[in-house]
């Protein structure tokens, strides 16, 4: 099957998830009904179930989702690390302080400009701290710093919580959760992650021929230093964006972009728009996964899940490099 | 043509490139030899704009530019073993490429061309990782042809090769010197350097030691003083 075939069945497989997330949930609802209550023509509380939960957080778990591939297989690219990924490289700790801090200091409306705020700062001080040499190493080296700055920061402001109820919302928070998207989040983190996957769809070509080495990439007019700009800064919107609407969410950026590689046969260019539906797909199937399983007393966090399923595939691709 | 003049490459304090004037004109294969540490790589790096430098050159500052004018083959070239060979050869057409680099009719001749040259089209359709180390230079330097730079620089592209690829590589970079190119290749091996090159340029210490044809440049004087071998290839006493 040829790529623009896969770009295809992916994007037709992101759109079969969306309308079953639809249909599946705490109580299942046949077809004519969830059609009415998309339309408003249901009872009221089918309605509401249709348009502000289900609609609303399907479409927030694609955003995230997409989001987290395209950022995965963009920082893999760059890097030529198959180990890189948001959550390696900083960018998800330094949201989730921004979104931490926002908890912590009690202004809830401020999870979101917070947690991309930082994002941004983190971008930005990856890209300080790697002035001198930009490219793969120089960044991997400074996301880790900063990743572990973030981690220990928010840390500290656990270990500050004035009290158990504070501490378990900020551990919670960071579990990652699609419980409470509504349409403001669709609106918020849409057309951010599309200006992120944007700017990341655009450093394709330059990926690309990063393949062949920075020198030769250099030689052949790349700017190595431009496409790293490129990268963090969408990086930073799509990451920042998810985190404020979703909390951390692990190893979807890491394990997406790996399954979908041998498809591109590493062509960064198509890897990263393809990763972004597969990481679309795959998230909206695992929270409508969660939303069908959870009780109402115990609910199942979305980054739990991820992880859960990423980390067998993480210590297989441990496992077969060595 | 390439002017160089006083071109000078600092690490930091050390100066691995010092002062350093030449010329090449269009045609000529120049071979550039000199022991390890010698400041050969760096000066193509400078000479292909990848390297901070100090002097002047007849070349373009701007890096697209300048990479319409070099080809540059990099010592221990990689590509992803999972990409097929047309494709890494097609990045060679990079700087003509627009933002979508889509290949146009001129872009894929220029591909069949250098795949000719260097016998690489039979691997088309193969990926990259099923070949061997030799059929792999063989791919880069196809990637380098197909940019038809009048400038190709090759930093040492016969080390770790066979015999047989050693002299395939160099035939194919001595007929792209004879179609016109100027050929600028860093080399370890002088008996190859003598006879494929029309000039040798010998670096010691970030300086020419010696400059001119190849068959009169490697004088006894010159291998015993840069290189500490005597003219039948055994250490200086």
């Amino acid at each position: 099957m040829s790529i623009r075939l896969w770009f295809i069945f992916l994007a037709a497989t992101c759109i079969a998830a969306l309308t079953l997330s639809l249909f599946i949930g705490s109580t299942w609802i046949d077809v004519p009904t969830v059609f009415a209550g998309l339309f408003g023509r249901a009872s009221d509380s089918v309605n509401i179930i249709i348009q502000s939960i289900r609609l609303p957080r399907a479409v927030v778990a694609a955003i995230v989702g997409a989001g987290l591939g395209a950022s995965g297989a963009a920082l893999q690219g760059f890097t030529r690390n198959p180990l890189a990924a948001p959550g390696l490289l900083g960018f998800s700790a330094c949201a989730a302080l921004g979104a931490v801090l926002a908890l912590y200091f009690n202004f809830p409306n401020f999870i979101t400009p917070s947690a991309i705020a930082f994002a941004l700062i983190g971008a930005l001080a990856m890209t300080i701290f790697s002035r001198r040499k930009p490219g793969a190493s120089g960044l991997v080296l400074a996301g880790i710093g900063i990743g572990a700055l973030a981690t220990a920061m928010t840390g500290l402001i656990m270990n500050f919580a004035p009290n158990p109820w504070a501490l378990s919302e900020l551990v919670y928070w960071l579990m990652g959760s699609l419980k409470n998207a509504d349409k403001l989040d669709v609106f918020i983190a849409g057309p951010l992650t599309i200006m992120g996957c944007t700017l990341l769809f655009l450093s394709g070509p330059a990926l690309r021929v990063l393949g062949l080495g920075e020198d030769t990439a250099h030689s052949l007019g790349i700017s190595v230093a431009q496409t790293q700009w490129l990268i963090v800064l969408g990086c930073a919107l799509c990451i920042g964006s998810g985190v404020a609407v979703a909390g951390a969410i692990g190893f979807v950026g890491l394990f997406i972009p790996h399954i979908l590689r041998f498809i591109t046969k590493a062509d960064e260019a198509w890897l990263i728009p393809l990763s972004a539906l597969g990481g679309a797909a795959f998230l909206i199937l695992v929270d409508s996964l969660i939303r069908t399983t959870s009780g109402p007393g115990t609910p199942l966090y979305l980054g739990i899940v991820t992880s859960l399923i990423g980390v067998p595939f993480f210590l297989w691709l441990a496992w077969r490099q060595s | 043509m390439i002017e160089l003049q006083n071109i000078t490459v600092r690490y930091g304090k050390k100066i691995v490139v010092d002062d350093v004037s030449a010329a090449a004109t269009p045609g000529q294969f120049i071979a550039l030899v000199g022991p390890n540490g010698s400041g050969k790589s760096s000066l193509l790096k400078a000479i292909a704009g990848l390297i901070p430098y100090e002097g002047t050159t007849s070349l373009p500052s701007d890096r697209r530019l300048r990479a319409k004018q070099i080809a540059y083959l990099a010592q221990n070239s990689t590509a992803p073993n999972e990409r097929n060979v047309e494709d890494i050869i097609a990045l060679g057409r990079t700087p003509f490429a627009g933002h979508l680099a889509k290949l146009n009719a001129e872009d894929k001749a220029a591909i069949q061309t250098a795949a000719k040259a260097c016998e690489t089209d039979g691997f088309f359709g193969l990926k990259f990782g099923s070949l061997s180390g030799g059929e792999k230079m063989r791919v880069h330097l196809s990637r380098s042809l197909a940019t038809q730079a009048p400038i190709l620089l090759a930093d040492e592209p016969t080390t770790a090769l066979d015999p047989y690829y050693q002299l395939s590589i160099l035939s194919i970079l001595r007929e792209v010197s004879t179609a016109g190119a100027i050929t600028l290749v860093a080399l370890h091996d002088l008996k190859l350097a003598e006879r494929f090159a029309d000039e040798i340029w010998v670096l010691q210490d970030g300086k020419f030691a010696a400059k001119g044809p190849a068959k009169t440049t490697l004088s006894e004087a010159v291998l015993q003083d840069v290189f500490r071998i005597t003219a039948s290839g055994d250490m200086r006493p």
